[in-house]
């Protein structure tokens, strides 16, 4: 489970009456869902975010981006360390997000700062098969599911509020789902959420 | 089959070299490593080769295989079969090149240039992406290779499509490729521009299908089988694949088509517009080739792939004669292919079918072809660095001009090899 470090920071503007809610999202066989987004909505709206957004990055790391997905707040920096001893070519032709990072290897310390919410699938024009999501958040409850399928938020202030749900590989509209839950006032509540996903793309061969 | 006691002896000792290959193995997770470049991979190939029937077309007989028995009993070969180095990487943001050499057993350059290409890969502004490519390449037909040195994992012996793309479809050009999702998948077109490739058809014209690892160089020759008496006056025996004989640029387009579900469909259309009475002054003609090629790229599971293609076409070489070329030849082949991996093995069988239609005025319907054959093959990885590959392939062909040479029209062969596949 991964919870923002600015979470906490949230707490002194959160009210009196609040519980702790976690989301587990699975597929219809019952198999957790580990690398979905969950992002809560108190009241329909999102949850302020703090003013000091914490250390974020995206490693790059044997050919593979690490983590697969990465969960951060509306105005966060993000770094792109270069473990390989091959270059990459990092990319994103997001709308939210427009960047490229051109990065020799083992390099260290490059940045790209994330001011709109939405997502940002990267790429590496030198290899194919590497791909990674950042999912700028709007609202301070947002985190990313662990290995079983669970995304689990403390101080969440009581009444209606709206869960989104979003995989990258995920079956529908924007590929996020959305539900209502009922917060109560106090104790530990748990709602479940099923999402069917796409099989991953492939990478087809580059000729 | 193989039978009889001298067979059984030979068979024996197959098993019992490969018995010593597979005690060996474990010193192969161990080997050392040279210190190359991240960019530059060196990989050598040892092969244990026991075949029987008749003899290659490589030499000199109407064999499908690039290695053949005697004619009369079975052969044991244990040759170095293949040596290449590649290099394989950026030479500037945005542009990447290859460049592949290889030494191959049986061919006559010790050592050739396989592949030598720039592809230019901008970074996508959009979900559209742009790319092209200039060199000496494989156009994009075969779904078992890969790589710059066009290698086939998991097995030995490509399909007899995929060894005739191997030996006679390279070419000198540019190609310029465009791709954009669609509905959770992908859609690609390639448009390419072409050269030297003008003798491809040649091998298909003169022998028909093969099955068969030998990737044709820059500079290679591939040997033909026995000609007739007239083509004898006008080919030698052996054609040259990459070589240029009318100025006249080919050309082909390419459709791809990456489903949201784990499945690639492909239809690849290439035209040679071969000048067939065009020849050098080594007596090599312009084929006029053209063909489609439709395939498939299914993975049912995550451990499973299957593999399908059929490539149909046409090709004339030579003046007319009473309304028909000296040589004029239909070709169709197909396979079906299926891969399943089991830890660090992979099994995989393939079932190809394959025939030549002859009309030409100086071959006779005794030279036409018709052939399948049936490879099962067992790919084990014994570390990062070794792989060994075992294959068993049954080919089973008809063809009238044998009895030029007194041979039965229709033979058999059975090939089973062994490669030890080492990345230095």
């Amino acid at each position: 489970m991964r919870i923002f470090v600015f979470l906490p920071l949230l707490l002194v503007a959160a009210p009196a009456a609040a519980a702790e809610l976690a989301v587990q999202v699975r597929l219809p066989n019952g198999a957790p869902v580990p690398n979905a987004v969950v992002t809560l909505y108190p009241g329909g709206r999102p949850a302020p975010l703090g003013a000091a957004p914490g250390a974020f990055r995206i490693a790059q790391r044997d050919l593979q981006f690490s983590p697969f997905v990465l969960v951060v707040p509306v105005g966060a920096s993000v770094s792109f360390p270069n473990f390989d001893n091959v270059r990459h070519h990092v990319y994103s032709f997001s709308p939210v997000r427009r960047f490229e990072l051109r990065l020799y290897a083992r390099e260290q310390a490059r940045n790209v700062r994330f001011d709109r919410p939405g997502i940002v699938p990267l790429g590496c024009n030198i290899h194919d098969g590497m791909i990674a999501f950042i999912h700028v958040a709007d609202t301070a409850f947002a985190a990313k599911t662990d290995s079983a399928g669970r995304a689990a938020f403390a101080n969440v202030p009581a009444g209606a509020a709206v869960a989104r749900v979003w995989h990258p590989y995920l079956r529908a509209p924007a590929n996020q789902v959305q539900v209502r839950v009922a917060v109560a006032a106090a104790g530990r509540q748990a709602q479940a959420v099923t999402v069917n996903l796409r099989a991953p793309p492939r990478p087809g061969r580059a000729y | 089959m193989f039978a009889g006691r001298c067979k059984g002896r030979v068979a024996a000792a197959f098993v019992a070299a490969l018995a010593a290959l597979g005690w060996s193995a474990p010193a192969f997770a161990e080997l050392p490593r040279l210190d190359l470049p991240a960019d530059l991979t060196a990989m050598i190939e040892f092969r244990l080769v026991l075949t029987d029937g008749e003899r290659s077309w490589t030499d000199g007989g109407f064999g499908r295989s690039r290695f053949g028995g005697g004619g009369d009993g079975i052969d044991v070969d244990a040759v170095p079969a293949n040596a290449q180095l590649v290099w394989h990487g950026p030479v500037a943001w945005n542009l990447e090149g290859a460049v592949a050499v290889a030494a191959q057993h049986g061919q006559d350059q010790p050592v050739d240039l396989i592949e030598a290409f720039l592809a230019w890969r901008p970074v996508p502004r959009s979900a559209t992406r742009f790319s092209a490519r200039a060199g000496m390449f494989w156009p994009a037909i075969s779904l078992e290779h890969e790589g710059p040195a066009w290698s086939v994992p998991d097995m030995i012996t490509p399909s007899a499509i995929n060894s005739w793309i191997g030996e006679e479809v390279k070419l000198v050009g540019i190609e310029g490729s465009v791709a954009h999702p669609v509905g959770g998948g992908r859609i690609a077109a390639t448009f390419g521009l072409f050269g030297f490739n003008d003798t491809a058809g040649a091998l298909l014209g003169f022998r028909g299908w093969a099955l068969h690892d030998q990737k044709t160089g820059a500079f290679s020759r591939q040997a033909l089988p026995p000609l007739n008496a007239f083509m004898q006056t006008a080919q030698p025996q052996w054609t040259t694949p990459t070589l240029e004989a009318d100025d006249r640029p080919g050309f082909y387009g390419r459709l791809t088509w990456q489903m949201a579900a784990p499945v690639i469909l492909e239809a690849f259309y290439y035209g040679n517009r071969g000048d067939p009475e065009a020849v050098t002054p080594d007596l090599q003609w312009g084929w006029d080739t053209s063909f489609l090629n439709l395939g498939a790229r299914i993975d049912p599971g995550p451990n499973t792939r299957i593999l399908a293609q059929l490539l149909t076409g046409t090709t004339a070489m030579g003046f007319e004669e009473n309304g028909r070329r000296w040589i004029e030849t239909r070709f169709r082949a197909a396979y079906l292919r299926a891969t399943h991996r089991i830890g660090r093995a992979a099994l995989s069988g393939r079932l190809d079918l394959f025939d030549t239609r002859q009309s030409g005025s100086q071959v006779g319907p005794d030279d036409s072809e018709e052939g399948w054959s049936l490879t099962a093959a067992l790919a084990w990885r014994l570390s990062g660095q070794a792989d060994l590959i075992l294959e068993g392939l049954h080919v089973d062909s008809d063809r009238g001009a044998r009895a030029r040479l007194g041979l039965a029209p229709e033979q058999a062969q059975d090939i089973v090899q062994a490669a030890m596949r080492i990345t230095l």
